[in-house]
């Protein structure tokens, strides 16, 4: 019987898996869109980023438009590959969970 | 139960990941505004050069169509920035907005050259302004698969047949019946569709 697959626990908290499908999605998006698609607080929203941004999954950048910040994130390579093994090991383990 | 609560887990992660994706992909920026804005700038354009305006110095029918354009272009410009900063960049409205862009400069410079060098006349004018703005309603269609964009085209193709073969009042209706089907009435369609799925997605996030 093969082993069953591990979870990548990074990506494995709701919001962290959230914001990883919502940026696969599109090329780069701001903080505030984030904040309204995940119906998260700025705190919260903000301290799961960051986790993202340090197991460089997603990259961070801080520009200013029309005299106002802006806060941009892009998903990386990493965290694009990270999400498509988390992606197959779930349907691995569904599987399993249904055949048993 | 254990087993019964993580297969509830599992394909609760899995729904989650789809509704993202999904939620990403259907972001498309609000961009009907721009048809009604051009319509109205072509209109303008066309009742300076043909008629002039009353002061002295807006009469030279010459200066109609580059001031409008620049100044449509700047409007435009300053609108999208402002309207697009907190949308996020997608593949595809970063691929319709390289084709616009480029369209808006080819016609910018061709239509300039053939103005100053005097080498066109108004038939040929429509059809170039016709035949450009059928191709990137034909590309933009293509990419969004919108059907009635791409009627858009159509309309404009055919009025640029008819700005050939026609007379110069034939070219003139054909490019005003055009800019009211495919600039104001499409724009505001476009807007009432934009409208509808800011509700719906509203309604969603909600």
């Amino acid at each position: 019987m093969p082993e069953l697959p591990e979870l990548n626990p990074v990506i494995h908290g709701k919001l962290r898996l959230a914001l990883l499908s919502l940026l696969i999605g599109v090329e780069e998006a701001e903080f505030t869109w984030l904040r309204t698609k995940t119906g998260s607080t700025d705190g919260n929203l903000g301290a799961q980023l960051l986790k993202l941004e340090e197991a460089g999954y997603v990259a961070v950048e801080k520009k200013f438009v029309q005299r106002k910040p802006q806060t941009l994130y892009r998903m990386t390579e990493a965290g694009r590959l990270a999400l498509t093994e988390y992606v197959q090991a779930l349907k691995q383990l569904l599987g399993a969970a249904i055949g048993a | 139960m254990t087993d019964r609560i993580t297969e509830i887990e599992l394909k609760d992660r899995l729904s989650l990941i789809e509704n993202m994706i999904a939620e990403g992909r259907r972001t498309t920026g609000s961009y009907s505004w721009t048809f009604i804005l051009w319509g109205v700038a072509y209109c303008v354009a066309i009742a300076w050069s043909s008629w002039g305006f009353g002061w002295s110095m807006w009469t030279h029918s010459y200066l109609a169509w580059p001031v409008t354009m620049t100044v449509a272009f700047a409007l435009t410009w300053v609108l999208a920035v402002r309207k697009s900063h907190k949308q996020p960049g997608t593949t595809a409205g970063r691929g319709i907005g390289a084709i616009w862009f480029a369209m808006g400069i080819s016609m910018f410079v061709l239509l300039l050259s053939l103005g100053l060098s005097g080498r066109g006349d108004s038939q040929l004018f429509v059809a170039v302004i016709a035949t450009m703005l059928g191709t990137a309603n034909a590309a933009s269609s293509m990419l969004l698969k919108w059907k009635q964009q791409f009627a858009c085209a159509v309309v404009w193709w055919a009025a640029a047949v008819a700005s050939c073969f026609g007379t110069v009042a034939q070219s003139t209706i054909a490019l005003l019946v055009a800019i009211f089907f495919c600039q104001i009435v499409f724009g505001i369609y476009g807007m009432i569709c934009e409208a509808r799925l800011r509700k719906q997605q509203d309604g969603s996030n909600a």
